[in-house]
């Protein structure tokens, strides 16, 4: 089945180094890539229980008459024909919706603050909200395009944390790099974790796909991510926990995209394992 | 916890599963007091901030008012906001068309605070549109923080849009045939009921914390056959008018949108000239509810040309108002408009025919509103409806009825669509319940592609081809290059039928000879109405669905029978 990832092109050298990072996913994972560039710094998608006006910052219209043959060439570095999308349809006359259903979304960080781009900073609003609502998995990529060698899962026993584990899986069947496992125990025994995956039916997989299990009991997670692979793509679920459960405690999605500079694949809570 | 999560969860509780009547009605009810609040708030802020700048109209600079209103209104919604200008009624018609009625929380009190700088400042509009919009937006909120499916949260959206009609004009029998009629665009049990209760919620709580009172209180009316017959002539008039705001509207924002200049400057200028335009006519003012009160009471003082001259200024000031980007609806200017025509009217046909026994000239005020409001909106039992419940007259209902009638009939004529429906129709988004291009927009070509296919490459040989035709339920097979993957064709049954009964051909024809090399094919984001079209015009059954040179499956006529099924089903099923 034929997969898709769509990307906001934005025409500046960070938008370039973003679009690489897409295109090289694209590459990995077989999938086909939909740009759009922007003619209005806001859209709209509409998901099946709520509507995400992303605004973007300025930057997104840069030079539109050199933006999509920037686009083509960089696609075409990387052996791949893109398609270039516009708006389905406008819910106001400058507000276009676009399409949702994608296999993969790509965005950065923040989409509608320049200001916190180049660092790692929080997850802007937008991001999350495309997180928490959509049914793909959103590809955040670091701001300079790095090769992934290997693919590596955060595991940490919950329902998102499957998906994120099926997801990981699968990417790792369709691009043949190595996968590993990233576990913060706490006071929990692996046994625990591995009765988990029993139940979902996922311990064989588990045994054949998986290279190494990081399996931390001890020490504090954030210091633990250090162990993460400088060249890994980090697979995870986000928002898994409802919202006071994370208002409380926080997320360990935003702990890990504020800690690694990894590119990021995040599955959100309404994510679909495609059949 | 699981508890409180249970509740956000409503429409899961065994209790509404069976039936959503309670559940709507219960939601209903909330969802109408909170359009009610929003539409009492705005009325409340439009009083404080009207009293507020009275004193300052009086001086040479007050025409400066409405720019800076509506500059300020179009900075709020364009740079804070982050919305389009415009008074929201077709994003709510657009929203409940394509999308089960997801609106933007935001949208719930943008519009209020924009339209109340934009009136509040003396900019020609009314608060009706925007209460709207913020109704429905609340509505939408509702029904997505306690994840309703489509159809109820539709219903939701009509609830707030119905309360907020209610709330504002203390009709709520208004507010549920202006959902009907304009917004749902359909007439049906399942949302009635909650709209209905919605609508009195609205009204009640406007009630509680402004007073139970009619809006244009009027002296009875006695109506006479001769009335009866005069008012044909105002249906034409009024007609006329709602043709003529509908067309200047369009034709300000067609000559604003030339003007390259920034949005909030644009705004600006149309305030500007409103302002100016204030000076010569004060009744072009506002939402100009004033001049409303004194032509029903029939104490309006100007003469018929002073009317006539009202009611040109009042078109143009609403023209530039809200084409040059201020903030609100055109429900207040359709009545002040209507009143003047009525007004003028009257007093046109006593001129030239003085014996003429005609009913007192806040009659035809009040009939000129009905006929104007149907006219503009297309809705001739909204306009009744409304004049009724805001005038209190029902001994109108006669000429009321005619007046709306046939201003409708007489406006379609010239304007095919409603002025909220016009802009939607024109880009093909206005979807109605139930309509053939709902059903299909609901459903994407990935729903419906059969992946089942066995691809072959063109150098099979027939014979080999007839093995693989063998194990196949299909009868058609895409050809795909061997290495690259890249889709080549199709070769259906019909295309090996010659060769089958001569068997020296299976091992000297290879399928790259036979196929179908340009065939008819299918985009993911493709319409599926004009994959229809293209399916009949060629007589075709099924079709390959192809994306980026690769072939994915298959789109079948059969396939899209059965999920169109589903999606009406879908679409119209109904918990009670």
């Amino acid at each position: 089945m034929e997969t898709t990832l769509f990307h906001v092109f934005r025409n500046t050298p960070l938008g370039r180094e973003i679009l690489m990072q897409s295109l090289y996913f694209c590459k990995q994972t077989r999938a086909s890539i939909n740009i759009y560039i922007p003619e209005y710094t806001k859209f709209l998608m509409y998901y099946e229980n709520d509507v995400v006006q992303v605004d973007l910052d300025d930057s997104y219209l840069t030079q539109p008459e050199t933006a999509k043959e920037h686009a083509k060439v960089l696609a075409a570095d990387a052996g791949i024909n893109p398609r270039f999308i516009g708006p389905m349809n406008f819910t106001a006359s400058t507000l276009p919706d676009l399409p949702v259903d994608f296999d993969f979304m790509c965005c950065p960080r923040s989409i509608s603050d320049l200001t916190s781009k180049l660092t790692l900073g929080h997850i802007g609003p937008k991001v999350r909200r495309i997180i928490n609502s959509a049914r793909f998995p959103v590809l955040m990529p670091s701001c300079q395009f790095k090769e992934w060698k290997s693919i590596m899962v955060f595991f940490g026993g919950s329902a998102n944390a499957v998906k994120a584990l099926k997801l990981g899986l699968h990417l790792s069947r369709t691009t043949g790099k190595p996968l590993d496992l990233f576990t913060q125990a706490g006071k929990l025994s692996k046994k625990h974790f591995t009765g988990i995956l029993e139940e979902r039916g996922l311990a064989d997989q588990v045994k054949d796909c998986v290279r190494e299990w990081y399996f931390f009991d001890q020490g504090k997670f954030e210091h633990n991510l250090y162990d993460v692979p400088h060249n890994a793509l980090a697979v995870l679920g986000a928002y898994g926990h409802g919202l006071v459960k994370e208002m409380l405690f926080g997320s360990t999605m935003e702990m890990v995209q504020t800690t690694l500079t990894n590119n990021l694949l995040i599955a959100g809570p309404n994510y679909v394992i495609p059949q | 916890m699981k508890k409180l999560i249970s509740w956000r969860y409503p429409a899961r509780l065994p209790f509404f599963r069976m039936d959503d009547r309670l559940l709507l009605i219960s939601i209903g009810v909330i969802v109408g007091i909170c359009s009610g609040l929003a539409a009492i708030g705005l009325n409340r802020s439009l009083i404080f901030m009207l009293e507020g700048l009275h004193h300052l109209r009086h001086l040479w600079w007050a025409f400066l008012l409405p720019a800076a209103g509506a500059m300020a209104s179009s900075i709020f919604l364009e740079k804070i906001m982050k919305e389009g200008a415009g008074h929201g009624v077709p994003e709510v018609i657009y929203s409940v068309s394509r999308y089960g009625g997801l609106l933007r929380f935001r949208s719930s009190f943008s519009r209020l605070i924009s339209a109340c700088l934009t009136i509040g400042s003396g900019g020609s509009a009314g608060p009706e549109a925007p209460v709207v919009m913020s109704g429905a937006a609340i509505g939408s909120t509702i029904a997505r923080f306690f994840y309703l499916n489509d159809r109820q949260r539709t219903t939701l959206v009509g609830c707030g849009a119905a309360g907020a009609i209610a709330g504002i004009f203390n009709a709520p029998l208004t507010g549920i045939i202006f959902t009907m009629e304009i917004i749902l665009g359909e007439w049906s049990m399942v949302n009635i009921i909650p709209i209905a209760v919605a609508a009195v919620s609205g009204a009640e709580i406007s009630r509680i914390l402004q007073g139970n009172s009619i809006v244009f209180e009027s002296s009875g009316f006695h109506i006479t056959g001769v009335d009866l017959f005069a008012s044909l002539g105002l249906a034409v008039v009024a007609s006329f008018a709602s043709v003529l705001l509908t067309r200047t509207l369009r034709r300000m924002h067609g000559v604003s949108s030339k003007v390259k200049v920034p949005l909030w400057v644009r705004a600006g200028i149309g305030g500007c000239a409103v302002g100016l335009l204030g000076f010569v006519v004060p009744e072009a003012m506002g939402e100009g509810y004033h001049s409303i009160h004194a032509m029903i009471q029939g104490v309006f003082k100007g003469g018929m040309g002073i009317a006539a001259i009202a009611f040109l200024a009042k078109i143009l000031a609403t023209s530039l108002t809200l084409g040059w980007g201020g903030s609100g609806g055109i429900f207040a200017p359709c009545l002040v408009i209507g009143s003047f025509a009525g007004l003028a009217y009257h007093r046109f046909v006593l001129f030239a025919f003085p014996s003429a026994m005609l009913v007192n000239e806040g009659c035809f005020a009040l009939l000129g509103m009905a006929g104007m409001m149907s006219g503009i909106l297309q809705a001739p039992l909204t306009g009744i409806f409304l004049i009724l419940e805001i005038t209190g007259s029902y001994e109108v209902m006669l000429p009321l009825i005619i007046v709306s009638a046939i201003s409708t009939t007489i406006t379609h004529y010239f304007e095919p669509a409603s002025f909220y429906h016009k802009d939607l129709k024109e880009r093909g988004e206005l979807l109605r319940p139930g309509t053939d291009s709902r059903v299909l927009a609901d459903i994407s070509i990935r729903e419906v592609i059969e992946r089942d296919c066995i691809a072959v490459s063109p150098h099979t040989l027939l014979r080999e081809f007839l093995y693989t035709v063998k194990r196949s339920t299909r009868n058609y097979f895409p050809v795909e290059d061997e290495e690259t993957g890249r889709f080549l064709g199709m070769i259906r049954l019909e295309h090996i039928r010659p060769y089958l009964f001569n068997s020296v051909m299976y091992d000297t024809v290879f399928v790259e000879q036979i196929m179908d090399a340009n065939p008819e094919t299918v985009r993911y984001d493709d319409n599926l109405s004009e994959v229809l079209e293209t399916m009949d015009a060629k007589r075709l059954f099924s079709m390959p669905v192809v994306s980026n040179d690769r072939f994915v499956g298959m789109v079948s006529k059969a396939t899209l029978l059965d999920k169109y099924r589903d999606e009406l089903n879908v679409q119209t099923s109904q918990a009670f």
